[in-house]
């Protein structure tokens, strides 16, 4: 069982590093030399870190530095005569891609919606034919009722019901 | 924000110990390229990239996981560094900007595919070739002592145990490691407090030691 508590721990990597200070690296060191425990805990801090040294540190390509001044080139150029470098004109030309891409989108839209549903184009039309049969709109009930209009002009026959009185 | 700040902490380092750029210029060899590279002399500038190049290729590639957009960030780092000469000034190393500029990219760069992250093949669609070497070496490991491990399959498990970090304490891990800096260093790079920078120093070790503890070997015998 180690005596190491959690403040103690965190300065174990510091202790390592030798970032710790002086007064705090010794009451660590006064620690470590009783418990074999924090011992190994440092030893297992001290391989791991080592380990990383088995990660490889790639070489630069060959052409690296070359590479760089070129697209420095090409950006100070762009600069010089106003032109964009390859990248923004690209991120740029993208940008309106989409715009147009949403635009043609919402247009197509639009004249689908016409061709599906043709009447919502002529709501204008169907409204003042409407207004204009307004009274039978009004007594489209009572029309309904009726079987035709030869039994609405039999009813008007002053005969059927004989004269009003005056 | 973050460069803002570390330079102003740069900036009252620099006058507490009452040293000027002119001094901080004599003094650091990359310093004095850079003031050339600002007086936009590009013989200098290539000098900084031969320089560092390595450096910050190695670094962004333990960041990143991969050579190609380790290389394509370290460019993209440089070119930044070009950009911004007007407004430099000698305010700490001229390896901490540079690395300050290149935590911002390889963070935005980690970030980035966190939002858009890639499907990771499953373990268990190997198919008929059955498992991959580092599926294998798992396996296996109770078998292997570390020694007789290949260094190819060694650095495969480290890297995987450094992916198993947070961007923040792998980023302060490979400065550490890699680039040798302290954690005042760090602190500046990361725009954090020097005791920030040992907190999460010390969790990222921690972590890193529990991801490889069954290949780390106490007087011959793994540990437990």
């Amino acid at each position: 069982m180690s005596t190491l508590n959690d403040q103690d721990r965190e300065n174990l990597v510091a202790y390592l590093d030798g970032e710790l200070g002086e007064e705090a690296a010794q009451a660590l060191e006064a620690k470590l030399n009783v418990d074999p425990t924090a011992r190994a805990e440092v030893e297992a801090l001290r391989q791991t870190w080592g380990m990383l040294d088995y990660l490889p540190r790639p070489a630069p390509s060959t052409t690296f530095t070359t590479r760089t001044m070129d697209r420095l080139s090409v950006e100070r150029l762009s600069v010089r005569t106003g032109k964009m470098p390859v990248a923004a004109r690209t991120r740029w030309l993208s940008y309106v891609g989409w715009a147009a891409a949403v635009l043609v989108a919402a247009a197509g839209g639009f004249g689908l919606a016409n061709l599906i549903w043709p009447a919502a184009k002529n709501h204008v039309e169907r409204d003042e034919i409407l207004v204009k049969h307004l009274g039978v709109v009004e007594k489209l009930g009572q029309y309904q009722n009726v079987d035709d209009i030869a039994f609405l002009q039999a009813l008007a026959d002053p005969d059927l019901f004989g004269e009003e009185e005056s | 924000m973050g460069m803002e700040a570390a330079l102003v902490r740069g900036s009252m380092h620099v006058a507490l110990l009452g040293e000027t750029s002119t001094q901080m210029a004599l003094r650091d060899p990359d310093i004095r390229l850079m003031l050339r590279v600002r007086d936009d002399d590009n013989v200098a500038f290539a000098e900084l990239v031969e320089l560092y190049n390595h450096r910050l290729i190695t670094v962004m590639h333990h960041l990143v996981g991969n050579a190609e957009e380790a290389e394509d960030l370290a460019q993209e780092a440089f070119l930044r560094v070009y950009r911004s000469r007007k407004r430099y000034h000698p305010r700490a190393k001229f390896s901490t900007w540079l690395f300050t500029i290149a935590n911002n990219l390889a963070l935005n760069t980690l970030r980035s595919r966190k939002r858009k992250p890639s499907v990771p093949l499953n373990l268990r669609d190997s198919g008929p070739l059955g498992p991959r070497p580092a599926e294998q070496l798992v396996q296996d490991r109770g078998k292997q002592p570390m020694q007789k491990m290949q260094q190819q399959e060694l650095a495969a498990l480290v890297r995987e145990a450094l992916e198993t970090l947070n961007e923040r304490q792998r980023v302060a891990v490979v400065l550490n490691k890699f680039e040798d800096m302290n954690y005042a260093e760090i602190a500046e790079v990361m725009d954090l407090s020097t005791k920030a920078v040992k907190s999460l120093l010390s969790r990222a070790r921690d972590n890193l030691r529990l991801a490889l503890k069954e290949y780390i070997y106490m007087d011959g015998e793994p540990l437990r």
